[in-house]
């Protein structure tokens, strides 16, 4: 008989339970490339993201609940993007959606964001007006933004005592934003530093033989860019024979300084190169580094890992982090938590701004130098750029 | 603007890039073009043929730490495998259905090869390093301009001219001629028709790979690589005139000068002139410059 009332009580319980839709896990949504071009990008992002759910699950998972994740490919896509981010929200009821990359891509998602009333964390996109003219109370972004690239490029100009500058962009919102950026550094740091020819490439662009020579007529002393990825690979091997490398340094953002770039490009990578990074493997500056990168190279599988994983790896913290905080998973709450949140990295503490919702953070940048022993290069010395415009 | 009319040397220059850019995709859209002439099939996955081209580029000679003339070679012999499998395993059995058909299977094939190269190479972007002998610059007695670049600008008419020997001044080019015109007289007369179309395929196909392992150090071999050049080579022969030889080389040369003149007088607008062309082309002779119009009932 006891045991019967025993069951009934514990019976009572669990319906009791689903009645009040007690959340039984935590369901992110999670979107980056996966095929396609950008698989370049997404395939070690989800590395990242992948490691930071199971740390997080094995540490007891948010409020004691499991996470679990979603994942759907943006195919480097607006339309795809918002798309999957839709079907993400109404099919899967995921909490909360993280990830991105391209600043068109980050803007789409965050659009469906803003309509869903879903919280959105952007781990890679940098265009400014995300957290600017296009900021709603439901996106944040962990990863840095065009004005502090462009502020930390200006500052190298100034260090460099040159006089001159080309600006070599590509044509879409990165692009755009990041030569504003620049142009706002210079006016902070460098006013006296003349910018002699504004070049744009298409996103995508594989020729830059017209660019690189109008470059080489105006004789400007340091190129400026943001040209990324392969645009980065083409254009340098483009430009090498030109000799363009001999005759400027090249001060750029858009991550070629990551080990991705470097070490694929082996001996072919250029010299006179000055450019930014969020994470280099070899670098253990901040506490906890050293552990992360060692539990990422297990997982990925070789001892020289990429740079976008940590990216992936920090927007999982802050669920984690809001969530706990905010003993719920309520689109309101979980924002309120993340507004003025701090959390520690492996590449630094990371607050994130209660007002502009974008994270204070900050990019290592240096000149990529050979180094006896190994046939890529590395950047030495390396700076850390905090995320402030002063 | 004002470089051009300044200086004489960086107008040269703007010429020889327009000239290396089209040879580079004049290789690449002959094959495409030549494929069409005789086959009639509108070959998508001809793009991602060129993309294979440039990753065994990039295994030969950093992989396997081969010369880059082997590379190039291993690129022809590869696509040209390539090609008779997917020619006598699949194609051959779609010449007389609706082109639709033939179309969804070359776009089937896309997506497999593209999906294929991400599991043999990954996902990075690569890069090829040029051959050491022309990996500087030339010196042209009033300016210097990238040895790699000079090479093309040679290897591109040697390709036009050996592929123009092959179809007009070789029997075998005459049965191809005649293929073009009457595939069931041909047959008729005793020729060996799937023979021909086996060897077009093989030769358009090898031409893709040779283009993707020329165009190797100056475009790093990426996932999604194909997607760009497959259209710059459809603007190409469609100005041209889809399977004309001399279409692709004329039209290569026009999308080479078109859009480079173009990233120089007007920057942002570089790709928008080539398409108004195409546009051109399609309003007022829609059969190319150098096509010929399709017979009624073709």
């Amino acid at each position: 008989m006891k045991s019967i009332l025993r069951a009934s009580v514990a019976a009572a319980f669990i319906l009791a339970a689903g009645a009040n839709t007690v959340i039984s896990e935590v369901k992110i949504g999670v979107l980056y490339p996966i095929a396609g071009t950008g698989a370049v990008y997404g395939t070690p992002a989800m590395h990242g993201h992948n490691m930071a759910v199971d740390e997080v699950n094995a540490a007891g998972g948010i409020m004691g609940q499991k996470v679990v994740t979603f994942a759907r490919d943006t195919k480097l896509n607006p339309a795809a993007a918002a798309a999957a981010a839709k079907e993400l929200i109404t099919k899967e009821d995921v909490d909360v959606l993280v990830g991105g990359l391209s600043s068109a891509v980050g803007l789409a998602i965050s659009e469906v964001a803003r309509q869903e009333g879903v919280v959105y964390i952007a781990t890679i996109p940098k265009t400014i007006q995300m957290t600017t003219n296009k900021l709603h109370k439901y996106v944040f972004r962990t990863s840095s933004h065009t004005d502090f690239e462009g502020d930390a490029i200006a500052q190298i100009v100034k260090k460099l005592g040159k006089k001159s500058i080309c600006d070599i962009q590509l044509d879409y919102a990165y692009g755009h934003d990041l030569a504003a950026g620049i142009e706002k550094g210079l006016a902070r740091h460098a006013p006296n530093v003349k910018k002699l020819i504004d070049l744009r490439s298409k996103l995508g662009a594989t020729d830059y033989n017209a660019q690189i020579t109008q470059i080489l007529g105006s004789g400007c002393e340091v190129v400026t860019s943001g040209l990324w990825g392969s645009h980065f690979v083409n254009f340098a091997q483009q430009a090498k024979p030109f000799g363009l490398f001999d005759r400027v340094t090249y001060v750029s953002g858009g991550e070629i300084a990551s080990h991705e770039i470097a070490g694929k490009m082996g001996k072919d990578y250029p010299d006179n190169v000055i450019s930014n990074t969020y994470e280099l493997w070899y670098d253990h500056s901040f506490p906890g580094h050293k552990k992360f990168q060692a539990d990422l190279a297990k997982r990925s599988g070789k001892k020289e890992t990429a740079m976008w994983p940590v990216l992936a790896y920090i927007g999982v913290k802050f669920i984690e982090a809001a969530g706990n905080k905010a003993g719920s998973m309520d689109a309101d709450k979980f924002a309120a938590a993340l507004e003025g949140m701090t959390i520690k990295t492996p590449v630094g503490d990371r607050t994130i701004d209660p007002k502009t919702h974008q994270a204070n953070t900050g990019q290592f940048w240096g000149p990529m130098v050979k180094k006896s022993g190994v046939d890529y290069r590395v950047m030495s010395p390396v700076t850390f750029y905090p995320a402030k415009l002063d | 603007m004002d470089m051009l009319l300044s200086s004489p040397s960086f107008a040269f220059i703007q010429v020889l890039n327009s000239i290396s850019l089209g040879m580079n995709l004049f290789i690449i859209a002959a094959g495409l073009s030549l494929i069409f002439g005789v086959l009639r099939v509108i070959n998508f996955a001809h793009g991602v043929f060129y993309m294979f081209g440039a990753y065994i580029m990039y295994s030969v000679t950093k992989e396997f730490h081969m010369n880059f003339f082997w590379g190039v070679i291993a690129a022809a012999i590869g696509l040209a495998v390539i090609a008779v499998l997917i020619e006598r395993g699949l194609f051959q059995w779609l010449y007389d259905k609706e082109h639709l058909m033939q179309l969804l299977l070359t776009f089937a094939i896309v997506l497999i090869m593209g999906d294929l190269a991400k599991i043999i190479w990954g996902t990075d972007q690569l890069s090829v390093s040029y051959p050491e002998s022309l990996s500087g610059a030339t010196n042209l007695g009033f300016t210097f301009y990238p040895s790699y670049r000079l090479m093309l600008c040679i290897v591109g008419p040697l390709i036009f001219l050996g592929l123009w020997f092959l179809i007009e001044k070789t029997r075998w080019g005459r049965l191809t001629r005649a293929a073009t015109q009457d595939m069931e007289m041909l047959a008729a007369l005793g020729v060996n028709v799937p023979v021909i179309y086996v060897t077009i395929f093989l030769i358009g196909s090898a031409l893709a790979g040779v283009g993707g392992s020329l165009a190797a150090p100056i475009n790093s071999p990426t996932p999604g690589m194909d997607a760009t050049i497959i259209v710059e080579c459809f603007v190409i022969v469609i100005i041209g005139g889809l399977g004309s030889l001399w279409g692709s080389f004329v039209g290569a040369l026009i999308y080479g000068f078109v859009f480079n003149f173009g990233s120089v007088i007007v920057p942002n607008w570089q790709d928008v002139f080539a398409f108004l062309l195409l546009m051109a082309v399609l309003l007022i002779r829609p059969w190319g410059l150098f096509g010929k119009p399709e017979r009624e009932g073709h």
